[in-house]
């Protein structure tokens, strides 16, 4: 198999646009390939995740959709949907098709557009990641979800509110150093802990808000990306799935397809987890970021709300966890999501994340969860 | 043999006529709510419907407090993941049990929930309770 290297990036800012998805993508795409210095025409693939597109923008065949607003119609596309890993699935199918000598440079993106419908709305359409004989004539919400795992969490391991609130006031503290985030402000632990429940024991403040966005990735083969500057290489990517109802998990504290994927990933790369300098994982929840640094072996299961709390994931301790601000922060175009947390930690390694770098970073991991924690991406980067 | 013997659409019947059912495999004696089509444990077919007693304890519980639209006018209404006594897990709406009452390890009881026109699963205070 050949080497893929990641050599051009782009993000929009996130939050509220008035732009379609599709537009949202290529202002990403254009600057992933000024990033790269790489004309359009040497697009062989595009690998687009999109989750909701058919839901609040009436669009469905968004991937030539997206190639033909930048203005690559010709080349072959592909939309991934798994839920909110959906361009971290594309990233890693564009990895492949690479390694595998198809093709030579590909790019990947996505984007998402909901803030143009109303919070109702977006709820009942972000449940339809959960299963929609068993679950969702329940009432079953996204941050139910999440609940449901924080309360066997609690139970289990003694985690507290307290330290579900510490990781929304580091990202938060991250996100204000990240002028692309939604939110750019910090907040304090009694902010969070007096919120109003959504879904207890989560609180409006232990969520990621709803977000318009796009990210794209330009990935290539040894021998193109040798040309280029600062080429950061794909050293794993795995993916790796699970139950889809939730009774059907055997216990709610962990996510299994974490830890396989995790491993999996480790395994092609030769690393472990304490190799790792920065990570940008799915903290769709403050306790999903929790679940996420226990999952990828950074902590001993039930150790991450007390390293939370500790500062132990802050920029300036011994593991920075999304210093992009993650989800929390710089917001969750769930279609965007994977392919942004990728750009992040290519420009981490690069060294050119600004007031947000994690000095010396030379080692990078992205964690990508889809809605139910059924589905889970794991990537590992690295350079020369 | 083409289809579990346990469809979706015959699983909810069964609810609404107040019966929770399990798949029982006949190889290695794995248990499923259904539908499924093989046996996760040992890949064959082989299931047996099994009544189940509906009878468990709260393994994970949320009040929704946000709901989606079509249950707004319920909100808050409680959630639990059941850990049946048979041993298959299973989530179902929490009914007749006072919200400041919920708990982890709590007994409850199955019973059959309509919600909009839709037959679900509900769980009620234990009979033992
Ligand atoms: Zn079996």
């Amino acid at each position: 198999m050949r080497r893929v290297a990641v050599i051009g990036v782009g993000v929009t800012k996130f939050g509220l646009h008035d732009r379609t998805s599709a537009e949202l993508f290529a202002e990403a795409a254009q600057d992933a390939l000024t990033d790269a210095a790489i004309p359009a025409t040497a697009i062989q693939a595009l690998y687009y995740g999109n989750v909701v597109g058919g839901e609040t923008e009436h669009q469905l065949h968004t991937g030539p959709q997206a190639a033909s607003v930048l203005g690559i119609p010709s080349v072959p596309t592909t939309r991934f949907e798994t839920a909110c890993a959906s361009s971290h699935a594309a990233f890693r199918h564009a990895v492949m098709e690479i390694a595998a000598g198809v093709s030579d440079v590909v790019l990947v993106g996505g984007a998402e557009r909901v803030l143009n419908v109303s919070t109702a709305e977006s709820t009942e359409y972000f449940a339809y990641a959960s299963d929609a004989v068993w679950e969702q004539p329940l009432g079953l919400t996204f941050p139910g979800v999440f609940a449901l795992i924080a309360r066997a969490h609690m139970e289990k391991y003694g985690t507290t509110e307290a330290q579900m609130a510490a990781v929304a006031v580091k990202n938060h503290r991250h996100g204000a150093l990240n002028p692309k985030a939604q939110f750019q402000k910090q907040i304090t632990i009694d902010q969070v802990l007096r919120s109003a429940y959504v879904a207890d024991p989560l609180k409006l403040f232990d969520c990621c808000p709803f977000s318009d966005g796009g990210a794209a990735l330009v990935l290539a083969s040894e021998e193109v990306a040798r040309r280029h500057r600062k080429p950061v290489w794909v050293l794993g990517s795995a993916a790796a799935s699970d139950w889809m109802l939730l009774g059907d998990k055997r216990d709610l504290s962990r996510v299994p397809a974490t830890e396989r994927a995790a491993a999996a990933a480790y395994r092609q790369s030769g690393l472990g987890p304490r190799d790792v300098d920065v990570v940008e994982l799915h903290d769709c929840f403050t306790i999903a970021e929790i679940v996420a640094t226990e999952g990828l072996g950074l902590f001993e299961p039930g150790a991450g709300g007390r390293a939370a709390e500790a500062g132990r994931t802050s920029l300036g301790g011994e593991i920075p966890v999304n210093p992009s601000g993650g989800l929390k922060a710089k917001g969750h175009p769930i279609g965007a999501t994977g392919a942004a947390q990728i750009a992040e930690i290519v420009t981490q390694i690069r060294g050119e994340a600004g007031p947000r770098q994690v000095d010396g970073a030379k080692t990078g991991l992205t964690h990508t969860l889809g809605g139910n924690t059924a589905t889970v991406l794991v990537s590992l980067f690295g350079r020369d | 043999m083409t289809e579990s013997p346990i469809t979706a659409r015959a699983f909810f019947e069964r609810v609404r006529a107040g019966q929770l059912t399990a798949l029982k495999c006949g190889s290695c004696g794995e248990l499923a709510i259904p539908p499924r089509q093989l046996c996760p444990a040992c890949h064959t077919q082989a299931w047996q419907p099994l009544d189940l007693r509906g009878e468990g304890t709260i393994a994970s519980f949320t009040i929704i407090r946000v709901a989606p639209r079509a249950h707004a006018g319920d909100a808050p209404y409680a959630l639990a993941v059941v850990k049946l006594r048979e041993g298959v897990s299973i989530l179902g709406r929490l009914v007749d049990i006072p919200l400041d009452k919920v708990g982890v390890g709590l007994p409850v009881r199955f019973r059959p929930l309509v919600i909009g026109n839709q037959a679900t699963v509900g769980f009620g205070p234990s009979s033992a309770a």
